[in-house]
């Protein structure tokens, strides 16, 4: 495997030129939200008979690239690139096999299709991470380039973390003066928000949750400070919760316990809190989302079970990494393993994003909708 | 985005690493082997004697597709040569049955000179079958058939990438018959897959991997002739729906 991980920013740099390609492509792998919104999806695209088959249909059914895009940065730079639907929906995440498959064979055609670097989106990147794909890179007569593909958490990370810092204010939330809540610290984006936010935010305290207790401990000496605590003890003491972890599906978050306000960023996937805990003084923003400066003549986003509210703009911003690095020419997988994610990619990646024409997804617009 | 539930990692994580080999000393293995092993023989002399055929249509290629064919006899060979390694008999009978409906859609469309319908046929279908096939066998195939078909899966590609070229080069003139051949025998390969799912399941193949790679080979093949993902999409469904 080449290493991912180049250490700074001028690291990086010397990466474009090893594998800058003759055109310039980014891709983004997808899938949809769940069965029936990929048979709905399918139906429109014209694919009627995959749309009629059932799930083991679907199971066997090849990856496809379904959409070109085309993409102009505020720096008038044009890139191409293309959107892949690996078929998988997240009905299948029990079938190990298939997952695994579904993945790979979406890998293989993006890099098949010649482009240069890939984001893995949705469940993809979480199953290449927890099913350990690393050993999986001959597909076929294929072997896979690592360098070719980023799960776009740096960019995530990055957004999350400028979301807190620019929307606990606009809550009255004095960031010097707040408990800042990671549940999920340990993960990959939870302890690269982390990271940030102890040491460029200037927070009050970082209270850490996670399931296991030793990357915990790990993570705390690493940083040289934060609280470990259990979500039951960290909540009432939040001024800001960051959502980097699933929750499991019977969590109940009592309102009445939370900090008023409260500015809760749900970075975890699929986006579900939401409907627990938004009321009076709690206010919940998507995180982890993006809007680009002009509208993507995309269809694949118009699909409203991501739930963004201007899908023409509007996308992670572990997708909006890849079209960052191929702006940038930045041709390596950025983000790649685990506690891989420095504080100079973060910058180097949010610097792109600002550039180029992203900016994070805010409150304002709810705020104002809550004041009319 | 790297979250998931934790029930599902626990049981995930116990599930991880490479295909697991099958035992290929027991009765059941070499039971199974010896219809499957009996299918890639009667499949490699099927290439082989179909190539000879299209040579008579195509006498300009006569030349070329007569190399095809004898690679395709000299992979009979290495596949026989499997077989005997691990002591079984091919079940040859059952594999003419098996080819029985192929081969009667290659013989008509031969005598009526239908040179697209016998490349699609032969050159795309039946190779694309083979190949991910082949692939999907790699991994868990015995020390001896592992190294044979690896040298197999590499002159395969050749065979795909012939057909390929000569319908790209005419598509055009072959679009309809094309759709119509792809009608008619896609079905066929699709219930050979449903036929051997039992026995490949036994040598660790499954039937959800072959009919996925197979699919992925043959979509790349219609693809680089020319054809369209939504008339791809179209064809593909006739293998994919019972």
């Amino acid at each position: 495997m080449r290493n991912p991980s180049p250490d700074s920013v001028d690291a990086i740099h010397i990466n474009t030129f090893k594998y800058d390609r003759r055109q310039h492509m980014f891709g983004l792998i997808g899938h949809s939200t769940s069965f029936e919104a990929a048979r709905r999806k399918a139906l429109e695209l014209g694919f009627d008979h995959i749309a009629e088959g059932d799930l083991d249909v679907w199971c066997s059914a090849p990856p496809q690239l379904v959409e070109h895009l085309e993409v102009t940065s505020l720096t008038g730079k044009t890139i191409q690139g293309a959107y892949i639907d690996s078929c998988f929906v997240p009905e299948m995440l029990s079938r190990f096999k298939t997952a695994r498959r579904k993945v790979l064979n979406a890998m293989e055609l993006a890099q098949k299709k010649g482009i240069n670097i890939t984001a893995l989106g949705g469940f993809t990147s979480i199953i290449f991470e927890n099913f350990n794909l690393l050993k999986h890179q001959t597909i076929r007569s294929t072997t896979l380039e690592w360098e070719r593909f980023t799960t776009g958490n740096t960019h995530t990370a990055w957004v999350i973390s400028r979301q807190v810092e620019i929307n606990a204010p606009l809550l009255g939330i004095d960031l010097s003066k707040a408990r800042v809540a990671v549940v999920g610290a340990t993960g990959d984006i939870g302890s690269a928000v982390c990271r940030w936010l102890t040491q460029r935010t200037g927070i009050k305290e970082l209270l850490m949750v996670a399931r296991q207790q030793q990357p915990l401990a790990d993570l705390r000496e690493e940083l040289g400070g934060g609280r470990i605590l259990s979500l039951d003890e960290a909540l009432p003491e939040a001024d800001v919760v960051v959502w980097v972890a699933s929750m499991p599906r019977t969590l109940e978050i009592d309102a009445d316990r939370l900090q008023k306000p409260c500015l809760m960023i749900d970075g975890g996937y699929p986006k579900n809190l939401d409907s627990r805990v938004a009321g009076q003084g709690v206010h919940v923003l998507k995180g982890g989302i993006v809007e680009f400066v002009s509208d993507i003549g995309w269809t694949m986003m118009e699909n409203a079970e991501w739930q963004m509210e201007k899908p023409q703009r509007q996308m992670f911003a572990c997708f909006a990494e890849a079209i960052l690095l191929e702006f940038e020419a930045c041709h390596t997988n950025f983000s790649w393993g685990r506690n891989n994610i420095t504080l100079e990619k973060m910058d180097f990646i949010g610097a792109a994003s600002v550039r180029h024409g992203f900016s994070t997804l805010n409150l304002q617009g709810q705020l104002q909708a809550a004041a009319a | 985005m790297s979250t998931l539930d934790s029930t599902a990692v626990a049981v995930l994580d116990d599930q991880q690493g490479l295909a697991e080999l099958p035992d290929f000393t027991t009765d059941a293995y070499k039971d199974a082997y010896s219809r499957i092993n009996a299918i890639v023989i009667e499949g490699e002399q099927e290439a082989h004697d179909n190539y000879l055929s299209l040579g008579t249509l195509i006498p300009d290629q006569a030349e070329e597709l007569a190399r095809l064919a004898k690679m395709e006899m000299k992979h009979m060979k290495g596949f026989t040569a499997c077989a005997k390694n691990l002591g079984v008999v091919a079940d040859m009978p059952f594999a003419n049955e098996f080819f029985a409906p192929l081969h009667g859609n290659f013989q008509s469309a031969l005598k009526e000179g239908k040179v697209v319908s016998c490349l699609l046929i032969q050159a795309l279908l039946i190779e694309a079958f083979a190949i991910s096939a082949y692939h999907i066998y790699i991994p868990v195939a015995d020390p001896f058939a592992r190294k044979i078909t690896e040298g197999v899966v590499k002159d395969e590609y050749t065979h795909l990438n012939y057909g390929q070229e000569w319908l790209k080069a005419n598509f055009e003139a072959s679009r309809d018959e094309l759709m119509e051949a792809n009608k008619a025998n896609l079905p066929l390969i699709r219930s050979m897959l449903e036929q051997v799912a039992a026995d490949a399941s036994v040598l660790h193949m499954e039937k959800e991997d072959l009919i996925e790679d197979f699919l992925i080979a043959y979509q790349e093949a219609l693809n680089e002739i020319g054809f369209s993902s939504r008339d791809i999409a179209r064809m593909a469904a006739a293998a994919l729906a019972i």
